[in-house]
């Protein structure tokens, strides 16, 4: 009966959404307000304002940098939430500082894999660079770029079975590459300051100062982000 | 000066990241940088109110891109509530002090401390957005810190509560979300005065609609409207007394913000109706008032009593602006700012009574009030500002509401508040008649003794504000006559 009621609910709800949702415009309409409002100037002349040729980028970075700058900390908010809720409750035992190893895994890999992946590592590592790199002027950047190189320390830290008790990236250099994100923000903030008069916007003199100053915020995304992967994985290692 | 506002938000947040790190070393560190941080914030909220009441409302333009194009702050009579934010902020960031050394474990802590911070730099920003997707990230950078707060402390219940608040929180995120989707689908547009501007030229009326009861509906269970509540009392009454203060004072506001942030919106559509939302609305409200008091009455638990009274004084809050009379939205809105500091108040100093106690249902509190004499003045203050008694904060919400009420023609909305009043000064004389006048059922109370000066001095300057704060409050008033009038102006 009270699965009878939900369903009947949901589908009411769900009625009414898609009832509503048929006023919409066609999706590709060209003649959309998405398309034909802010998108339209940011497309006329997102390349001209933020020299960024990846029109992403710009609303990302510049027009909207605010706003990345808000996800940034709710990335950074999530791996705070796991360390509070996860992290050991009880007081390490006096004179014992270590928390307990956390168990090893099961089964240890194979080493045919630890090989391959150590042998890929420089690789994917040097695909996240580009990916970072390019951000500015070809689909990627800082985000994506931090999961790729996340995923690696996942990856590496599994097959050398290294857990909390002995962290590839050591933890008090982790703590600050964890901040990174809202760390780079908060500098581009200052920058935007100084050399365009306004929070977060992008200066005008020099000539590169602009592209200087998205590199650093996809950079600071990118490391901030692999770092908080990698915390995240740690943390629920154990559990 | 004007480059204050953006950083009104972004200080907390980008010292919430740093915190960890700062703390690594020197865990005692991070209690000193979060009260650092909190007093910073309420110095720049200090200044942007300045501003405010010198030049009147201002907005601020992110990284230069003008609106619509870039993301607009503004600071006007609503944002005001700012001041609020910061001052349950200080008061919880120093109460945490000696408390979470007993509540929170040891490696948790600094998180612990980072999560606070990212809720309060998310409420401010929530609270000066002037665009729907900024407004929606503010939303989340303080829904995601809450349900995490609620389980710092460890325990089956608190989790258990926490995955509760997370469902019902992530299902209105996801409707504001959806809103916010719909409504730029139909503008091309993010700000807020510019969607409200094409929005008038929109002839779709279907989507409109949906969009209106999206957002209506999120941030009602943000609000825990009843009978949206169910997620709130676990999660207020099984968080740490800090954190419960701060999402009972603060955070369910965002819902309240929120809907006054977004219902004028929709106010320039010539066919669009808003009456029976706002009739719906000032029914919620008068019901949540009745039922959020009458089950309060039924509590033996302290924290759980506090709880059920947010859901009836966020009755009062939506009630005002259902009525949707100047006056009316005035009481309301006031009473999202003096409930803040109210429910702070009681909060912290239940938190301060459990903490030195170890009890917290009220028959085993009984006499409490003897224990703690300090603690127990501000308790009581609490109260009587709460039950809305002359010249206590509590009073003047209630008093506007009245007004409204009746210049709305709706005695019958009057009565459901002044029943609910009533209930409210009943299970509050309970608190009053266990912690005061009934012999300890248990030989510990005789033994508590008065919280520690961390503890005390948050808990009695805020009770100092509630008793202040009905003889002072003409500037509030002032402020949130502004807010209603811009409400009523559909604009």
């Amino acid at each position: 009966m009270r699965r009878l009621l939900t369903a009947l609910a949901l589908a009411i709800v769900g009625a009414v959404m898609l009832a509503g949702l048929a006023g919409l415009p066609r999706p590709g309409d060209p003649a959309a307000p998405v398309h034909t409002h802010v998108a339209a100037h940011i497309v006329a002349h997102g390349v001209e304002d933020t020299g960024s040729r990846n029109l992403v980028t710009a609303v990302l970075l510049a027009y909207r940098a605010y706003d990345t700058f808000g996800e940034v900390v709710v990335i950074f908010a999530a791996l705070a939430a796991v360390m509070v809720v996860l992290a050991p409750a009880a007081a390490p035992p006096p004179g014992k500082t270590a928390p307990p190893p956390s168990p090893a895994p099961a089964v240890a890999p194979s080493p045919v894999v630890g090989f391959v992946i150590r042998l890929l590592a420089p690789f994917i590592a040097a695909f996240a660079a580009l990916v970072l790199w390019h951000g500015e002027a070809l689909p990627g950047g800082g985000f994506q770029a931090g999961v790729i190189l996340g995923a690696l320390l996942v990856l590496l830290s599994v097959v050398m079975g290294r857990g909390l008790e002995q962290p590839l990236v050591p933890a008090a250099a982790a703590r600050w590459l964890q901040a990174a994100g809202p760390l780079a923000f908060a500098a581009a903030m200052l920058i935007g300051l100084a050399g365009a008069g306004a929070v977060l916007g992008l200066p005008a003199e020099p000539a590169w100062g602009r592209h200087a100053v998205l590199l650093l915020l996809e950079l600071g995304i990118g490391l901030g982000g692999a770092a908080i992967i990698l915390g995240l994985y740690l943390q629920m290692r154990g559990h | 000066m004007e480059h204050l506002l953006p950083l009104a938000a972004a200080l907390p947040l980008v010292a919430a990241a740093l915190l960890p790190a700062v703390a690594w070393r020197r865990p005692d560190a991070a209690w000193g940088w979060a009260v650092a941080v909190g007093a910073g914030l309420l110095g720049i909220v200090g200044l942007l109110l300045r501003r405010l009441l010198q030049d009147g409302p201002f907005s601020y333009a992110v990284g230069g891109w003008a609106p619509p194009w870039g993301i607009e702050l503004r600071f006007d009579a609503l944002s005001a509530f700012s001041l609020g934010i910061a001052l349950v902020g200080v008061a919880v960031l120093v109460f945490s002090g000696r408390y979470a050394q007993a509540a929170v474990p040891p490696q948790r802590r600094a998180w612990y401390y980072s999560l606070l911070l990212v809720n309060l730099g998310g409420l401010v920003g929530f609270a000066c957005a002037a665009d729907l997707f900024n407004l929606f990230v503010c939303m989340e950078l303080v829904s995601v810190s809450s349900y995490a707060l609620v389980a710092a402390g460890g325990g089956r219940i608190a989790a258990l509560a926490a995955f509760k608040y997370l469902v019902a929180g992530a299902v209105s995120s996801l409707l504001v979300l959806f809103a916010v989707g719909i409504l730029h689908a139909l503008t091309g547009s993010l700000n807020m005065a510019d969607v409200a501007l094409r929005l008038a030229d929109v002839e779709a009326r279907g989507p409109v609609l949906l969009a209106l009861g999206a957002l209506t509906a999120g941030f009602m269970v943000k609000a825990a409207l009843f009978p949206l509540h169910l997620w709130l009392p676990d999660a207020h009454a099984s968080a740490p007394s800090p954190v419960s203060a701060v999402l009972s004072a603060l955070v369910v506001k965002l819902g309240v913000l929120g809907l006054a942030r977004v219902l004028p919106l929709f106010a320039g559509l010539d066919w669009l109706v808003l009456a029976p939302l706002h009739e719906g609305l000032a029914w919620l409200g008068a019901i949540a008032i009745v039922a959020g008091a009458l089950a309060a009455l039924l509590q033996e638990d302290l924290k759980l009593m506090l709880a059920y009274s947010t859901v009836s004084n966020i009755g009062y809050i939506v009630l005002g602006l259902g009525l949707a009379t100047p006056l009316a939205m005035t009481g309301g809105l006031v009473h999202v700012f003096y409930h803040a500091l109210i429910k702070a108040t009681l909060f912290l100093a239940a938190g301060a009574i459990i903490h030195q106690a170890g009890f917290r249902t009220l028959r085993d509190l009984r006499g409490v009030g003897r224990a703690m004499p300090w603690t127990g003045v501000a308790l009581s203050l609490g109260v009587l500002a709460i039950v809305g008694l002359p010249p206590t904060a509590g009073f003047l919400g209630k008093w506007y509401l009245l007004l409204g009420a009746l210049e709305a023609g709706r005695p019958g909305f009057a009565v459901a508040l002044l029943a609910g009043a009533l209930l409210i000064f009943v299970y509050y004389l309970r608190i009053l008649n266990a912690f005061y006048f009934r012999a300890p059922l248990r030989e510990q109370i005789l033994a508590v003794r008065e919280a520690p000066l961390s503890m005390l001095l948050p808990v009695m300057a805020l009770a100092l504000l509630c008793l202040l704060g009905g003889l002072f409050g003409s500037g509030p008033v002032a402020l949130a006559a502004l807010a209603a009038a811009r409400l009523a102006g559909g604009g």
